[in-house]
């Protein structure tokens, strides 16, 4: 009684900490350190990218014939485009659909994948081959294959683009949340729900799925990182985003014919692409090594 | 013995329904084109008598089952139809398009097995800098789109340095040295990303292993660390990496759709994507599947390296 008096009141405590003191104590945590910076950097991002219209004052199609391929100045940090946009404006623009189109094809996923994941791993036998085999196939495809043979079939543009990449990353999502859920529905409160006779899908939903959902979390802050390099591919070729909507995988096919006399149309775009990818990465690399530490405990 | 003669043969079964799978969705490509797909592909002037013709030429007048199996029977003969713009025979396409997709994939991941596996290896027992720079490295190398980093290169050896050229294409027939100049740019960009998850690989192997009860027997038994880890634990981290080597196969043979556009590589890759455009969907069923039927062979080939590199998988012991 005493002890558990102790660690409620410790708990407190904790609460209570100055909030530094209570951000260095979760950065020491396994992963915090990568938690915090990827988190940082999408945050970051998401404020720019919303705040746009605040922070700058231009429009990202505002065509500008004396700023043609000009040069980053104080005035246009990162240059414009061979059209005269300015390039700094259309990638906060970019921002927009590079992330809603990555974070939209990652949930599209998880909307496919998880339950088929849960489902095959909770009910074993028969079920789970066939629901997995079908999705096994899907990865007989290399995935940027498979995304642009969907591509051919529709015809380009961003919706098809989320599509394409939330059927490529549902197989891998449904393996990850399979594989957890077949470790957790051994778990001794599996068993024990299931011993007072709780339903199936109350015990998948309420006790399995909340206990497997982590590693899928970190698989799908990675494919989400992987989204936003695919969709970019995909519109640097043309079958992407249609002009002149500001993407950055377009920005970087405007570039193409351009960049050695202006590199900077293709240099901060680019960056642009990395430094969000970087930020899904860290975060997935972050909660798996925090939930690695959290298993071995 | 006989259980491993069984594993292969599973293996090599367990193929085929998946190359039907494939088979059947590759079929179905050009079908579910929304719209009249014929029509499409000729565009709105076309006549409705042409439309007809191209249509019957197609089989798109017959059953479904009957163009499936004629279009199978087909490709299995080696006739995969034809290019319906220019009327070559999609084999002739594909005989001169794909080595140099095969080409450019298959110099890309020997780059990346030559170069990641020391990394990974270093990363695992190098001094604590070599560490953080093979961590670093990952992480930037996940990161960098490899058709950026493509872009960059060409800016800095095309651009800055004029040593390399931008783009472009030599056969290895008519020069081997002029044709390797020109893949130099095409296999960094495109092996620069496998590289990346060839040293991650590695590096977790090596570590398994080194921790592992056998490899502090070893070094009680006074064998040197050298010994154990180039002879002893590289031996046993090989199967992870074959694994890898096989999945990371078809991330090439897609990047390589990519880069061979910003290189102008005359790859199966870059076939497909301009066939895209013209809505000239034969070249695409014929490009997507071979592919896919490449992708599929390379897994089987690297499950059966691996049945073979660790008797655990194809249960001999």
């Amino acid at each position: 009684m005493a002890s558990s008096v102790g660690t409620a009141h410790q708990r407190l405590g904790a609460s209570h900490a100055p909030p530094l003191r209570r951000l260095f104590r979760q950065l020491r945590e396994p992963g915090g350190v990568e938690i915090f910076i990827g988190g940082g950097i999408l945050a970051v991002l998401v404020i720019a990218t919303v705040l746009a219209p605040l922070l700058v004052s231009q429009d990202p199609n505002a065509i500008d014939a004396l700023r043609v391929l000009g040069p980053p100045n104080h005035a246009h940090p990162f240059g414009s485009d061979a059209e005269g946009r300015d390039v700094l404006v259309r990638i906060l623009y970019s921002y927009r659909v590079s992330l809603s189109v990555a974070v939209g094809s990652t949930l599209a996923a998880m909307a496919l994948s998880v339950p088929l994941g849960l489902l095959a791993g909770y009910a074993g036998g028969w079920t789970d081959t066939l629901l997995m085999r079908p999705v096994d196939s899907l990865q007989a495809f290399p995935a940027l294959l498979l995304a642009i043979a969907l591509i051919a079939i529709i015809g380009p543009g961003s919706i098809v683009v989320l599509l394409s990449i939330a059927i490529v990353h549902s197989p891998i999502l449904a393996r990850v949340i399979r594989a957890s859920v077949l470790i957790t529905r051994e778990q001794p409160y599996v068993i024990s729900a299931r011993a007072r006779g709780r339903s199936a899908l109350g015990i998948m939903f309420l006790h399995v799925l909340p206990n497997s959902l982590g590693p899928t979390l970190a698989q799908a802050s990675i494919l989400t990182a992987f989204a936003i390099q695919f969709q970019a591919a995909l519109s640097f070729v043309g079958l992407g985003t249609q002009p002149p909507t500001p993407e950055l995988g377009l920005m970087l096919y405007d570039g193409r014919d351009v960049f050695t006399i202006a590199p900077w149309v293709e240099i901060y775009p680019g960056l642009a692409l990395a430094i969000a990818a970087l930020g899904f990465i860290l975060l997935g690399n972050g909660i798996s090594r925090r939930l690695e530490a959290g298993r071995q405990r | 013995m006989s259980t491993r003669v069984g594993f292969v043969l599973r293996r090599v079964l367990l193929t085929i329904p998946v190359l039907f799978a494939m088979s059947i969705f590759v079929f179905l490509m050009i079908r579910l084109v929304p719209g009249d797909p014929v029509q499409t592909m000729l565009g709105i002037y076309a006549t409705p008598d042409r439309v007809a013709t191209i249509r019957s030429e197609l089989g798109f007048d017959r059953p479904l089952t009957d163009q499936y199996l004629m279009w199978i029977g087909n490709a299995l003969h080696g006739n995969l139809g034809q290019d319906f713009i220019s009327h070559v025979p999609l084999t002739d396409l594909l005989a001169q398009r794909l080595p140099v997709t095969l080409e450019l994939t298959a110099l890309s991941m020997i780059l990346a097995l030559g170069l990641g596996i020391p990394l990974g290896v270093v990363g695992a027992v190098g001094p604590r800098w070599a560490v953080v720079f093979a961590d670093l490295l990952v992480v930037g190398g996940v990161s960098i789109p490899s058709f950026w980093l493509g872009i960059m290169l060409v800016l800095l050896f095309a651009g800055v340095l004029h040593v390399l050229p931008p783009a472009g294409y030599v056969p290895i027939t008519t020069d081997v040295l002029e044709n390797l100049r020109y893949m130099i740019l095409p296999v960094l960009a495109l092996g620069a990303a496998q590289l990346v998850y060839i040293l991650r690989t590695t590096k977790a192997a090596m570590l398994t292993v080194l921790g592992s009860p056998y490899v502090i027997f070893l070094r009680a038994k006074g064998i040197s660390e050298r010994r154990i880890v180039f002879v002893h634990a590289l031996r046993n981290a090989a199967i992870p990496i074959v694994t890898v080597v096989g999945i990371q196969f078809g991330a090439l043979l897609g990047g390589a759709i990519i880069i061979e556009s910003l290189f102008a590589v005359p790859g199966v890759g870059q076939l497909v994507v301009n066939a895209i455009f013209q809505r000239n969907y034969p070249v695409v069923q014929g490009g997507v599947l071979v592919i896919a039927v490449i992708f599929i062979l390379v897994n089987l080939t690297t499950d059966l390296i691996y049945g073979a590199l660790d008797p655990r998988i194809s249960g001999t012991s």
